[in-house]
């Protein structure tokens, strides 16, 4: 019976955390659907009925498809670069034969410095060599830098698997006459497609969410990102503060249900580089 | 697999990564120390002022502000979340039915785009119309009803909140792993020596949890020197800089005020000093961890 109830509380707990966590975003929801003079006046109350002009006013602002467009550009050149060129490198350091066994840690841990260099750090330069190459409002000035940011992480993973893994059927095929790039595509990457799907959903929500960098090299309101778009609600609504709520909810469910889709993956690959490292 | 190590395959899969990074990572780090040492407004040519910037820098009550947000965000974050995520994954360790949902609903705002935290928590701190207040005065606490944001003092304290909601499911997943980790056996050992459940928390979890809240103490330091959304969406460092963390004061000096030099002097202190507090807590937690073993 003690044990029971012991069980019961620590439920209730862990329910009850959880819930707190998840409040805010339940608030905006509510807001999202008051007058003005409701959210400043009563906030408690319930919404009237249910009032869709909030969000008819902030689609007219919003030019939600031209935003998703942009970031899922990004996303899309992002991983597919990315992840090919560092799966070669990874799988370089893996499995082929350096001469100096010195020279592959070498490489390998220089690439592995970048987890340690904070983004802050390259705003500007990245700012001047984009004005240097006239890259400016391009996603070419974002998805080069972008792209560089997965190095580090990317080579974490593949290697950390990759030197796990048995290299014997790859031996087999080779002996039977396969060439590298055969090997690579046909045999290894079909076989590491967990860790593949780990590192897209690590850079996707990375990209997806990146600010910093968007906002240095990005002004442009054709090119502007998710990201860039909500960064601006304060100043576009500035009082219009049910306009501004109802943006809020128009980004931020469908990350919610796209998160809630995937969690388990998302929970895992997030937390990879940390249980690993 | 000497067979398909020729050189020029080799060179091959390992060029366009280190190319890549070797530009947009490396050198930038490079670039930002060398402007730390110039004077340039984005005219002209930069010109070579040795440390001056570094000698402004310590004459500038603004950055000192920065500076003590900073630390106060980093201190508050390493006081409540440490614990907080660790009994949180103690909670969760153990399968439970909602235990899927419980964690489900902790990492959701990790996922969230950190702008768009800045946007919701406007709704909940703001001194007129967030949920904080309105609750105050709705159960007639009013006199507590305070300016979370906004105002000269509680800004950053709001900032290390925001960010404890950020990250709180992010550590507590880490700690769960770290939990897994601990052999079934050596818990039924330590309840066969009479251990109870406080006890062998003390004496058996934590002593092997070490790796793990050696990373999570280390991603905290750097996680919070990095803290750069919220303050922007919140307050924007206002008013007069009050509010600003060391990052959105780089930001600041450097884009908005053109002085690049002296924001580069900035960014790279920044990133100094969140190096050495890393390297402070990894010395003693190493030191700890060599007389851990020699007992």
């Amino acid at each position: 019976m003690g044990k029971n109830l012991k069980q019961a509380v620590k439920v209730a707990m862990a329910l009850m955390i959880g819930l707190i966590v998840v409040l805010p975003f339940f608030w905006l929801i509510l807001l999202s659907f008051k007058t003005d003079t409701a959210i400043l006046n009563e906030p408690f109350s319930l919404p009237a009925g249910l009032e869709l002009d909030n969000y008819r006013r902030a689609l007219k602002v919003l030019n939600l498809p031209l935003l998703y467009k942009n970031t899922g550009i990004l996303v899309i050149f992002t991983q597919i670069l990315g992840l090919a060129v560092t799966f070669m490198s990874s799988y370089c350091l893996s499995r082929m034969v350096f001469k100096y066994e010195k020279v592959r840690n070498g490489f390998y841990v220089f690439l592995l410095i970048g987890l340690t260099i904070p983004s802050y750090l390259l705003l500007f330069p990245l700012y001047r060599v984009t004005i240097m190459f006239h890259l400016q409002n391009t996603y070419l000035s974002l998805i080069l830098p972008l792209t560089a940011t997965s190095v580090s992480f990317n080579t974490l993973i593949f290697v950390g698997f990759l030197r796990d893994f048995p290299g014997e059927i790859e031996e087999a095929a080779i002996i039977d006459g396969c060439g590298l790039a055969n090997l690579c595509l046909r045999i290894v990457i079909p076989v590491i497609k967990p860790v593949f799907a780990t590192l897209v959903v690590f850079n996707v929500i990375y990209v997806w969410n990146e600010y910093p960098l968007s906002v240095t090299l990005i002004n442009d309101a054709a090119k502007m990102t998710v990201s860039l778009g909500a960064s601006m609600f304060r100043s576009t609504y500035s009082m219009d503060y049910s306009g501004m709520v109802a943006s809020a909810v128009l980004v931020i469910v469908p990350q919610l249900a796209f998160y809630i889709l995937l969690q388990k993956y998302i929970i895992e690959g997030m937390t990879a580089g940390a249980v690993k490292g | 697999m000497r067979w398909i190590s020729k050189m020029k395959s080799m060179a091959v899969m390992m060029i366009p990564s280190l190319l890549l990074y070797t530009v947009f990572i490396i050198m930038p780090v490079f670039v930002t120390i060398y402007y730390s040492f110039m004077k340039f407004t984005g005219v002209g040519r930069p010109a070579f002022i040795g440390i001056r910037n570094y000698i402004n820098l310590f004459r500038d009550p603004f950055f000192f502000t920065a500076l003590k947000n900073t630390c106060i965000i980093l201190l508050m974050s390493a006081m409540i979340l440490l614990p907080l995520s660790f009994l949180l994954a103690l909670l969760l360790e153990k399968p439970f039915r909602g235990n899927g949902l419980c964690k489900a609903m902790v990492f959701s705002p990790y996922v969230i785009a950190p702008i768009l935290v800045g946007v919701l928590w406007v709704f909940i701190l703001d001194p007129s119309m967030g949920l904080i207040n309105a609750f105050l005065k709705a159960v007639g606490l009013e006199r507590f009803a305070m300016e979370w944001i906004g105002g000269k003092t509680l800004t950053p304290y709001s900032v290390a909140v925001v960010y404890m909601w950020q990250v709180l499911g992010f550590y507590t997943t880490v700690f769960i792993a770290g939990l897994r980790q601990i052999p079934g056996e050596i818990h039924e050992a330590g309840q066969i020596d009479g251990a109870g459940k406080l006890q062998s928390i003390v004496y058996i979890v934590l002593p092997m949890l070490r790796e793990t809240i050696t990373i999570v103490v280390v991603l905290i330091i750097t996680g919070s020197f990095k803290i750069f959304e919220t303050v922007q969406q919140l307050t924007n460092g206002g008013p007069n800089h009050l509010s600003d963390v060391l990052v959105t004061y780089m930001y600041h000096i450097t884009f908005t005020s053109n002085r690049y030099g002296y924001g580069m002097s900035i960014a790279t202190v920044t990133f100094i000093f969140a190096g050495i507090c890393s390297i402070i807590y990894l010395k003693n937690a190493g030191s700890r961890l060599k007389k851990g073993n020699d007992r």
